[in-house]
């Protein structure tokens, strides 16, 4: 039973070149902001090799069929479609095993991806590390791109590799979200500045994520942040990435920039407000 | 007797297709059909070197035809004849003069003349947006960059290396040995330079805020200038697509 779409769904791709970057941590984020602000979204594990994003949504239990079954027509996609609870504008659809990693062609995924677009609004494919075949076959099947990586260098040569080929894959826009941004390290110049970054990869800015343990305890307990509505800075964070998603004029704070104590804020505010 | 190739040893440069002593009666259409058969596997660019052959538009274009059917681009030609410089101009083929032997085998050591041929080669390939991690563009003549050369990227060119942007990978001037050659960068802050055969790491610090600059051999050796304003707007050579980007990164030693 669809609803007669109106806009087809947005299908985006959340990379990193390099691995361990906060990809997945981003796309179970996103996809409950995105879900709670109305949006049908369904989330695509494509790392089949070492599936995890049904961990962090705490949707591991509930999983009966995956993208696999789907595609060998053993069950429909919405068998296989793990809604979420809390969330029902949510659902997962959770990888194979990691063999299919050796015979997925970029046809099956776009298959996929396909079948889940005729009845989301968003789309977001959690690609695997890397840009070997995994990487490929989910940019292939991808219409834009959200590229994560760290303030360190080797994370950002590698975001930038993958840039490149996104580009040659006509995968367009292609945003970038900054995340475990440590303030502290940036004044002292122990870790690249946001500008750095934004300077090397040339690329419009969704959003800044700072470094918060609040995002490992929500991992465990496979509750992400944003799905409590705690107001926490990374949740918040993934919240404003949401609304830019969107669309939404969402002013960027740069925490390294940002002045501490309630004058300084008074005087953001002011200076925001437009009276100086 | 039919035309002798002089095949490129490094895809660097274009193969030379040299046409046999001038007679009255030869056709040079003839020569070069014959001359496809011997070297059925060459791919790429050509330069036609016409010696006094009077050749006109019509002989060039077929030429062109007769190449670009076994999968061979006419790219430049080198002629005495000052009727066939001007129906190749017409064309707009490069017309070139032809080099002392020893540079006809490009990738080779040995004393090279010390003349400007970077320029002389007048190829400019330009290559739009920014050349990212991995990526390395690679120019027979001349390469200019619209954009920035990221770190982990590489650019080279067997004449000059120009870029419109920020320089912070590596790049690669003179590639098949010109000593002449320059790289030329807005902001210039390289992680490695390398003209002709000469190595050099990249400054520590970054250049002067505004400052173009310009690395080039003096006394064997690279070294950083403040760019020449004019250069080398003092003979802008003549646009020619053709970029071959070879995906690949090429990894440091
Ligand atoms: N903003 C953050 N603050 C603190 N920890 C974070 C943040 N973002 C991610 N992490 C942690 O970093 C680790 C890696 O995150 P995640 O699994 O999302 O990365 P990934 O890019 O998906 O990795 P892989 O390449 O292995 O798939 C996790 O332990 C996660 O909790
Ligand atoms: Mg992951």
């Amino acid at each position: 039973m669809t609803p007669v779409t109106s806009a087809p769904a947005r299908i985006i791709l959340i990379c990193s070149g390099k691995g361990g970057v906060g990809k997945t941590t981003l796309t179970a984020n996103l996809g409950i902001a995105l879900a709670k602000l109305g949006e049908r979204t369904t989330v695509l594990d494509a790392d089949f090799g070492l599936r995890n994003l049904d961990l962090l949504l705490g949707l591991e239990n509930r999983i009966v069929y995956t993208a696999q079954d789907v595609l060998s027509e053993t069950c429909r996609l919405e068998q296989a479609l793990v809604k979420h609870k809390q969330q029902p504008n949510l659902s997962l659809l959770p990888a194979g095993n990691p063999r299919m990693l050796e015979w997925l062609t970029p046809e099956d995924m776009q298959k996929i991806v396909k079948l889940i677009a005729a009845q989301a609004d968003y789309v977001l494919i959690d690609c695997p590390a890397g840009v070997e075949q995994g990487f490929k076959n989910a940019a292939m099947a991808s219409q834009e791109a959200i590229v994560i990586t760290t303030p360190e260098i080797s994370a950002v040569r590698d975001a930038d590799r993958v840039i490149g080929l996104l580009n040659t894959m006509n995968v367009a826009p292609v945003q970038l979200v900054l995340n475990r941004v440590r303030p502290k390290m940036v004044a002292n110049q122990d870790m690249l500045a946001v500008e750095s970054v934004t300077d090397i990869l040339a690329l419009p800015l969704l959003g800044l994520v700072v470094e918060d343990e609040q995002v490992i305890v929500a991992t465990n307990r496979g509750e992400p942040l944003t799905l409590n509505g705690s107001a926490t800075a990374a949740g918040k964070a993934y919240h404003n990435i949401a609304k830019r998603l969107r669309g939404e004029d969402v002013p960027l704070i740069d925490p390294s920039k940002e002045r501490k104590g309630l004058r300084a804020r008074l005087m953001n505010k002011l200076r925001q407000s437009g009276l100086f | 007797m039919a035309a002798e190739w002089i095949p490129s040893v490094d895809r660097e440069r274009p193969h030379l297709l040299k046409l046999p002593p001038w007679s009255e009666a030869g056709d040079p259409g003839h020569e070069v059909s014959d001359a496809l058969l011997v070297a059925p596997s060459l791919r790429g660019a050509v330069t036609l070197l016409c010696g006094p052959w009077p050749l006109r538009p019509g002989d060039f274009r077929r030429v062109q035809e007769l190449l670009a059917a076994a999968s061979l681009s006419l790219w430049s030609v080198w002629c005495q004849e000052e009727g066939a410089k001007v129906a190749a101009a017409s064309l707009g083929l490069v017309v070139d003069k032809p080099p002392p032997h020893q540079d006809l085998i490009a990738g080779q050591g040995g004393q090279r003349q010390q003349r400007n041929t970077a320029l002389d080669a007048s190829a400019l390939s330009i290559h739009q947006g920014t050349v990212r991690s991995g990526d390395h563009p690679q120019a027979t003549g001349s390469l200019l960059v619209l954009g920035d050369v990221n770190p982990g990227a590489q650019v080279s060119a067997t004449g000059h290396v120009m870029v419109w942007g920020k320089l912070r990978g590596i790049a690669h001037a003179g590639r098949s040995g010109d000593r002449t050659a320059q790289i030329v960068a807005l902001h210039l802050h390289p992680l490695q330079l390398r003209i002709a055969d000469q190595v050099a790491r990249g400054p520590e610090e970054p250049p002067p805020h505004g400052l173009a600059e310009k690395a080039h051999l003096v006394n064997e050796s690279i070294q950083i200038d403040p760019a020449d304003p004019s250069w080398p707007l003092g003979c802008v050579p003549a646009p020619r697509p053709g970029l071959s980007s070879g995906g690949q990164g090429t990894k440091l030693a």
